[in-house]
């Protein structure tokens, strides 16, 4: 049987999700160069932005593969026990500060199960993964875009693979979107929608296996031409992030001193901070966008700030949600107000940007996830499949990405090994142990953050009256002391009264409104 | 609020940045994306020229009377095709070994 196909399984995209599935694979028994691995980075990696923390031990399960990873892989820049969450505005920040002694704290600890999360910097960590998996025996091959999917019966040349993402000239509008694929005779669509998925095509070649696994990432362009997710997901801008950072060159002493690390040593990392904001810096650009484009009058930006040092660089970027992006607002400008941030701006100081870039982020939640994960003979896994979790602290992707790419690689050995790789059996056997995984039920349990998020009053007011009571309590200015309630209040009292638009929104109600969706995050 | 912190004022030549990322650039029939400019002119919000962290879209913004779009400096994030309604933006990776090149990630 082996003969049929020129691979068990191919996996388009070597990161995270596509690594895991091909070692997971491995460990099954299935023979590596039986595995086919392709990414269209050159080198492998290339391709690839995160901002990004990975949280959990979950490579610990390919250990085999990869030894020590925490001390040898690149990618992996800093142990991370030492957490802030902050509020900024324009011109306050206060932060909460956290340090963990058994988090790998101040002196380090022996004990490896207590560093569990990462600062990390994908195009290293890919491509020392991409390594590795070549040295276990897996075909790897870098430099190559899947332009279409094998069809059993389909001859590939009857459509083009600009077909699938060119819209037809009588798009509509929003949802309404059709796309070129949907003018091709019907028979035609419902195998390309349909059919049974047998392999790859690049450059007019076919390369076929018995199962495709797409871990194309967060911008997956055959996701959504292979009708994985509908084209009305494909079209919204609703529960989609765009993240944009700056790597920014510090050196690993001034890093280890400005932010209290650990140095590391021959057998721990180093230790590193992850720091997550609100941000309420917006306002004033918002009102100087709205005063240009009244169609967007009302609208502030959401954004979430995130800084994240790495060995002898730091990530610093800012998490936008597309709909909330009043028109008026460059995401690139906003990245830049971060920046200049007074209490942003002190930690990058002396710092040289070696890097921008950007990149997509899904946050589906359960409400909006693809509408299946399997079809005959292919699977999705990780950020292609939505898998990430966001409640305004954190955004974890990563973790996901490899457990779901596990629980394929089990899913897929089971699948070949019974000789049946239709979407049926993918199902029964990957999308429930997926359901029934800690990922979705992570999902499950924090719906409600999904409606806290929302709420625009947390990029808004909650930060800046957060940091101008914090300004006020904190400081002496010989005058009598008050409680720190009362001095809320009086803020408040304050900011309800300079801005009008803020009088309606700041009312009591609406704080216990998002005090009572806050308490379940 | 002093003036030197009003983050309104904000200008920034997001090409600095872009100035720091590895291309390898495709010729021009490959190019990636591929915008239909005069669907552009009857669109009323312009969101992938906000939404874009790359500039690679121009329009009114700048002061243009035409869509100027320009794949060189594209990202690959995907945020003009998700922003796009007009039916205007067909977007596909570029061919292997072609595009951007991150060190860092």
């Amino acid at each position: 049987m082996d003969d049929e196909t020129d691979f068990d399984v191919i996996i388009i995209g070597a990161g995270f999700a596509g690594a895991s599935t091909a070692f997971q694979l491995l460990k099954e028994g299935v023979e590596g160069d039986r595995i086919l691995v392709v990414d269209r980075g050159e080198p492998i990696g290339s391709k690839n932005l995160t901002g990004g923390i990975l949280w959990g031990r979950e490579l610990d399960d390919y250990e085999e593969y990869l030894g020590n990873w925490e001390m040898d892989c690149p990618g992996i820049e800093r142990c991370i026990n030492h957490k802030k969450v902050g509020f900024l505005n324009n011109e306050d920040a206060l932060f909460i500060e956290g340090r963990f002694a058994s988090w790998d704290g101040t002196g380090g600890t022996d004990e490896p199960s207590q560093r569990s999360s990462w600062s990390v910097l994908r195009a290293k960590a890919d491509a020392w993964m991409a390594e590795k998996m070549e040295e276990a025996g897996i075909f790897v091959m870098g430099g190559m875009k899947i332009d279409q999917l094998h069809i059993d019966g389909l001859d590939h040349d009857s459509y083009e693979a600009r077909d699938l993402t060119d819209p037809s000239e009588d798009s509509g509008k929003g949802s309404a979107q059709k796309w070129k694929v949907d003018n091709l005779p019907k028979e035609l669509v419902d195998k390309i929608r349909n059919g049974s998925i047998s392999g790859i095509v690049q450059d007019g070649e076919v390369m076929t296996s018995k199962v495709v696994v797409i871990a194309e990432g967060s911008n997956s362009v055959l996701t959504r031409a292979y009708h994985f997710d509908s084209m009305l997901h494909a079209q919204s801008k609703d529960d989609m992030l765009l993240g944009v950072k700056e790597v920014i060159h510090l050196g690993k002493e001034k890093i280890d001193e400005r932010f209290n690390c650990f140095a590391g040593d021959d057998e721990r990392p180093p230790s590193g901070m992850a720091m997550e904001l609100a941000l309420s810096l917006y306002r004033d650009m918002s009102h100087d966008a709205w005063e240009k484009y009244p169609n967007t009058k009302g609208l502030y930006p959401r954004c979430g700030g995130f800084f994240y040092t790495n060995r002898d660089t730091v990530s610093c970027g800012i998490i936008v949600q597309l709909k909330s992006l009043p028109e008026g607002l460059h995401t690139y400008d906003l990245y830049q107000a971060f920046k200049a941030q007074p209490a942003i701006a002190a930690l990058i100081e002396g710092g040289e940007a070696i890097e921008y870039g950007g990149h997509l982020c899904p946050e589906y939640g359960l409400h909006r996830m693809p509408h299946r994960f399997t079809r005959d003979g292919a699977v999705v896994v990780g950020d292609a499949a939505g898998l990430v979790f966001a409640n305004g602290m954190q955004i974890q992707g990563m973790n996901n990405a490899l457990h779901s790419g596990k629980l394929a690689g089990k899913a897929i050995a089971s699948c070949i090994a019974n000789g049946d790789v239709s979407a049926k059996a993918l199902d029964a056997t990957y999308t429930k142990s997926l359901k029934a995984s800690y990922i979705f039920r992570d999902l499950k349990r924090f719906e409600p953050a999904t409606k806290f998020l929302n709420n625009p009053a947390n990029f808004t007011w909650v930060p800046e009256l957060v940091g101008k009571t914090a300004n006020r309590v904190f400081r002496e200015i010989g005058e009598e002391k008050v409680p720190a309630e009362k001095v809320l209040r009086k803020v408040r009292k304050e900011m309800r009264a300079k801005n009008k638009a803020n009088k309606k929104g700041m009312g009591l109600f609406s704080l216990l409104k998002l005090a009572l969706t806050g308490r379940k995050l | 609020m002093s003036e030197s912190i009003k983050l309104g004022l904000f200008t920034y030549d997001v090409k600095n940045g872009l100035g720091l990322i590895g291309y390898n650039v495709d010729e021009h029939e490959h190019a990636h994306i591929v915008v239909e400019t005069s669907k552009c002119n009857d669109c009323s919000h312009m969101m992938c020229v906000w939404g874009c962290p790359a500039q690679c879209y121009n329009f009114r913004d700048q002061g243009l009377e035409e869509m100027k779009f320009q794949y060189e400096d594209c990202v690959e994030c995907g945020t003009c095709y998700i922003m796009c309604d007009q039916g205007a933006v067909s977007w596909n990776h570029p061919r292997g070994g072609f595009g951007i090149t991150y060190s860092q990630g």
